[in-house]
Parts: structure tokens; sequence; C-alpha cells
């Protein structure tokens, strides 16, 4: 019991400091649950990702959702059986992760009529969004960490390093970027083909 | 009691086709809730979309708290939440049970490796369409890079969000003290 308010605690840090959605939570969501708690491996994490994209729903709710879930799994699933466990766990993230929405944004709402126009909010949210700007470039370079390269950039400096470049992942990531910016098409079908793409390539 | 089920019924729909979510949605509300329904004025959503970007959380909900409330006060605001976060919520819980059993073959290993060159593509793009819009000058850059080396280097993100916001609320009140003088 005490891990499932856990978890809504986790989730509803996670909500309360990201603004800008979707993306701007995956630094957080990694820092929490990858590197602090170590719930997740990297390439787990990231798995989780990009499920969440390819469902409908917003990313950030699909995340918290998921992981939620397993969680729950985690924590219960030996008392009250798997699937009721993860369900628990799945509805405390989600509740987590819509917590800010349902308070601050309500109350917003409800008592400040031009709550965007005060100074003092205008000034915090001129600092916030470039550093937001900052945490998903990170989030970039996560990703390019567990696709991309074969061992960590940060390791680079170091004398015994498995760094390297997977020319699979990177000639994906070329593709996707040149199609992304030359033409819209639905994200649903860059990462299905993305994902056929790899099969063949890592075939070869 | 209508307008509450039609909130919860517009945001089930809108919530369970939309892909990607967030931003993505506008379009969508705005054409059931200005034009078909004529509950909302255009003025009512370009707030609403302000409000949304200034907010903390899920944009998706917040965009529903924001148009239920302006269409039938707190009821609404809550039964529109509700109608956005079901289909997600449904989906997600059905794809995790079976994900589960279909784990860690060469294969599947592979076909997500490239999925997440992809994304790391997708959000790169991202990155460069908000730099243009969010990047002004020195003051900007230097936050983007603090947040960016930060994050790198494991920084705990609360606090870098915490000092970045008081930054901002202090480069405001030295600007003011510049033209005062």
């Amino acid at each position: 019991m005490i891990h499932l308010f856990y978890i809504y605690w986790l989730f509803l840090k996670i909500g309360l400091f990201t603004f800008g959605g979707g993306y701007a939570m995956i630094p957080l969501f990694q820092m929490e649950l990858v590197e602090h708690h170590q719930y997740l491996t990297d390439a787990e994490f990231a798995n989780i990702v990009a499920l969440a994209q390819m469902t409908p729903g917003p990313v950030g709710l699909n995340a918290a959702t998921y992981i939620g879930y397993q969680q729950g799994i985690a924590a219960l699933g030996d008392v009250i059986g798997i699937y009721p466990a993860g369900c628990l766990g799945a509805l405390f993230g989600t509740l987590g992760v819509m917590t800010p929405s349902l308070t601050i944004v309500l109350a917003a709402a409800v008592f400040l009529a031009k709550f965007q126009e005060n100074k003092y909010v205008k000034a915090v949210l001129s600092g916030i969004r470039p550093a937001m700007l900052g945490l998903i470039g990170a989030a970039v370079i996560f990703f390019a960490n567990t696709s991309i390269f074969t061992a960590p950039l940060q390791t680079v400096f170091r004398k015994i390093s498995a760094f390297g470049i997977s020319w699979q992942a990177f000639l994906i990531f070329g593709a996707v970027l040149f199609v992304e910016f030359k033409y819209k098409v639905n994200i649903i079908f860059v990462i299905i083909g993305s994902g056929l793409a790899a099969w063949l390539l890592y075939m070869i | 009691m209508k307008k509450q089920l039609i909130l919860f019924r517009s945001f089930f729909v809108i919530s369970a086709v939309t892909l990607g979510g967030g931003l993505a949605m506008i379009p969508v509300i705005q054409k059931a809730f200005t034009e078909k329904n004529k509950w909302l004025t255009d003025e009512d959503m370009t707030d609403i979309i302000a409000v949304t970007q200034s907010s903390p959380g899920i944009i998706a909900t917040n965009i529903a708290v924001l148009t239920g409330y302006r269409v039938a006060k707190v009821s609404g605001a809550i039964f529109a939440a509700l109608g956005a976060v079901i289909p997600p919520f449904l989906s997600i819980v059905l794809i995790a049970s079976l994900f589960q059993h279909l784990a860690a073959s060469e294969t599947v290993n592979h076909v997500f490796t490239g999925v997440r060159a992809a994304i790391c593509a997708l959000i790169l793009a991202a990155v460069i369409r908000m730099t243009k819009k969010i990047i002004k000058g020195k003051f900007e850059i230097i936050l983007a890079l603090f947040g960016f080396i930060g994050m790198l280097f494991n920084m705990n993100a609360v606090l870098l969000v915490v000092l970045s916001g008081l930054s901002g609320v202090v480069y405001m009140l030295l600007r003011k003290k510049e033209k005062l003088q």
C-alpha cells in the first residue's frame, strides 16, 4: 500500500515540474526511474517511450500509466495477483501525473482570469522555457545513447570506453530527420517504417 | 448535465484518435467547440492555449480542464479530464499486460533500436523548431546550456527547473533596475 502512494507521489512530482508536456517529461522520468531508483534500465525506459509514442493519447500520460502498471506488479503482484496489481499501479501513476491539471490549472482557471499575464508568472516561465529546451536536448543524447551509440556519449573521454556508432541506427536517424523536415509524415508511419528498416538493416 | 456528457464524449473521442497528444489536439477541439457547438469563441481558445503553455503537467489534460471549465465550470472540467484520460489508460493497460510476455528476442531488440533512433531524430527536430521560438538572446542560451549540461551530468531535474525559474525572476528585476537608472 505504501508503495502505491509512493508511485503516486513520484508521478505527481514529475507532473509538477514539467512545463511544455510530452518530450519535456522524458528527462524527469529518466532521472527518477532510471538514474535514481533504477526501476528500469536505459533500454527498457527508451522502449516504453517508443511504445507511448505509438499508442493514442499523450506521451507523458501513456508512460506514467505503463510504468505505474509495472511498478504495481513489482510491489503487489505476489499479494493480489498480477493484473489487479498492475491496474492499481497504473491508476496511481496516472492520477499522480494528472494531479497538477486538476489542482493548479483548475485553480488558475477559477481564481485567476489572466494567470498567464501576471508579470511574475511570465518571469518564471521566461527562465524555465529555455532550461526545458536544454533538458529536451539532453533527451536527444539519451536516445542516441541507447540506439546510435554503442556506449553512452558521456564515457567518450574515459580510456576504456566501448564508444562507437551503429551505422544501421545512424542511417535511420538521418532518414527520419530528413523526412521530418522535408515532408510532414504521420508519426505512426515514421515509427513503423523505422522499425521495419532496422529489422532489415540488422540482418545484413 | 447534458453539457458535461458532451464534454466527456468529445474528449474521449479526441483522446482516442489523436496520436502524440498535447498540442495535436488543439485543431480538433477548436472544430468541436467553437465551430460545431459554439460554446467557445476563438478568443477563449487562444486564452486556453496560452494558459496551457504556462502550466505544469500534461498538456492534454490541461486543455481538457480549461475547456471543460469554460463550458460548464468545475464539473465540466472533471468530466472533460476523465474523457481525455480513459482511452489512453485502457489502451496502455492492455498493451502493458500483453507486452510483458513479448520481451527480449534478438529481432525485437533490433526493431526497437531502430525505433529509438527514429525517436531520437524526432526529438531533435522538435528541439530545432523550439530553438527558433525560444532562444532570443544570451539569457536564453545560458539557461538552455545549463539545462542541457546539468541533465547530461545527472543534476537533479527538479532543482534545475526551480533554479531556472528563479533566474527568470532575477533577470526581470535586474532589467527593471536598469531601466530605472
